[in-house]
């Protein structure tokens, strides 16, 4: 589903992926993570075009994201992103937030994604603040409201960078539940984060990066048990207690 | 008790009616160009960038008070010909106001977090379409309030057209004020006039801050 070969990027002279090579198949969900400025978050958003890239390959369901020809709106509508800070419009309501992309990229009339999005927003458990103002919801509920809005354009692939960082750790549970959920269900899913229980339970590879490298991967019970780098060592012994 | 100013009644008026006509031309005039200013200070072009930040804070660490005096006073020496109060005085405010209507534009942008704008690509959204529906209505939320607050400003500032002569409000309470000499009552008076309504407009931006808050 993402094929990415001998990728690059640079910040002027500053290299900060660095031959990333990785392929992610369908239905599969990868656990990224890594001590931060790593090039976690910049690895996600160079799979979906948000940040342009200068050496290697990157394909998403066949396509090249950096192929000039490519349409990069079409190709964004079929990967879903969630973000740390939720990014949710301040000026529209939950279920506004939700029915834009449909209504505006796709033309969706207005029925048709209101009823979609409730469809949603049922599945993550908040259908009754369809019509509050982000400012008015909870961490977890925003976010939860922010994987709804990404779910809608149906995508083949879900994207998360740190989507439960900025929450309450009351809330946390929530988040990952509705994302636990999704991964069971069979999409293909890239998370960067650090809840090691969420990797435990149903990521199919777990990937370490440090300074714009990939230098550890493995399943899950590999990665946790016997991690080769001692790097990967020193990470995992700081994260989990 | 306020003879001096009920007798002078139609002539005080007349001069509030020149000081609402100069805030009018200079908001009409200011906050488009503050609009382009503002543009011209988030732009990336260094061609456009340099020159807009160069006059901002060329502006912005003037006096109003000496624009005034050096448009009314230097620029008949270069243009050749004497320049009236009135379009002498527009041209100042619009030329100091400009600067920071764009300020509050740039602000505004700037609010609107890069995130909020990569939420919209990510969901497929265009760039016309991002800036349409998420970019625009987000900044001008977070603007409005200061844009009003700015425009009583300027409003007040206005009184300041006085010294190169333009006969405003202050002017000719001052010209009654040296035949009656009633100062207490006819300063009171544009005191009260101006305080009035000053209040409104701030009522009406407190209003536009309370919705923000609240999201709507």
């Amino acid at each position: 589903m993402i094929q990415i070969k001998d990728m690059s990027k640079w910040y002027g002279d500053f290299q900060v992926l660095k031959d990333i090579t990785e392929e992610i198949k369908q239905g599969q969900t990868v656990v990224v993570c890594g001590p931060s400025g790593s090039g976690k978050s910049t690895l996600l958003r160079c799979i979906n075009g948000l940040e342009p890239f200068q050496k290697g390959e990157i394909f998403v369901d066949g396509v090249s994201v950096s192929d000039p020809a490519t349409n990069l709106y079409k190709l964004r509508t079929e990967i879903g992103m969630v973000f740390q800070r939720f990014e949710l419009y301040p000026h529209m309501t939950a279920i506004q937030n939700i029915t834009l992309a449909p209504m505006k990229a796709r033309s969706k009339p207005r029925k048709e994604a209101e009823a979609k999005a409730m469809e949603l927003l049922q599945r993550v458990g908040i259908p009754d603040k369809a019509h509050e103002y982000p400012a008015n919801l909870s961490g977890g509920q925003q976010q939860r409201v922010a994987i709804a809005r990404s779910l809608v354009m149906e995508p083949k692939i879900m994207m998360f960078d740190e989507p439960t960082s900025a929450l309450d750790p009351e809330m946390i549970k929530e988040v990952l539940d509705v994302m636990i959920g999704l991964s069971k269900g069979g999409m293909t899913m890239i998370v960067v984060t650090h809840e090691m229980g969420f990797a435990r339970e149903v990521s199919d590879e777990i990937i370490f990066m440090d300074e714009g490298m990939i230098i550890e991967r493995g399943t899950d019970i590999s990665f946790f048990q016997k991690p080769k780098n001692p790097r990967t060592k020193e990470f995992l012994d700081k994260i989990l207690i | 008790m306020f003879d001096a100013v009920s007798s002078n009644l139609p002539f005080l008026m007349g001069g509030f009616w020149v000081t609402v006509k100069l805030a009018f031309f200079a908001l009409a005039g200011g906050i488009p160009l503050g609009i382009l200013v503002g543009l011209g200070r988030i732009s990336r072009n260094k061609w456009v960038y340099y020159p807009v930040t160069f006059y901002v804070n060329v502006i912005r660490n003037i006096p109003l008070l000496l624009v005034i005096f050096w448009f009314y006073f230097v620029m008949p020496i270069i243009i050749g010909s004497p320049l009236d109060p009135f379009p002498s005085a527009v041209i100042s405010f619009i030329i100091f106001e400009a600067t920071y209507f764009g300020e509050i534009l740039r602000a505004g942008y700037q609010s609107v977090s890069k995130g909020q704008i990569e939420a919209g690509y990510s969901t497929g959204l265009t760039y016309v379409q991002t800036t349409r529906y998420i970019l625009i209505p987000i900044a001008l939320r977070r603007m409005l309030p200061s844009m009003i607050t700015q425009s009583i400003v300027t409003y007040q500032d206005t009184c300041l057209a006085f010294v190169i002569g333009l006969p405003e409000f202050v002017r000719r309470a001052r010209i009654v004020d040296t035949l009656e000499v009633r100062s207490i009552q006819l300063f009171g008076f544009v005191a009260i006039v101006f305080f009035i309504t000053c209040y409104i407009g701030s009522v009406i931006s407190r209003r536009f801050e309370v919705r923000e808050q609240e999201g709507g």
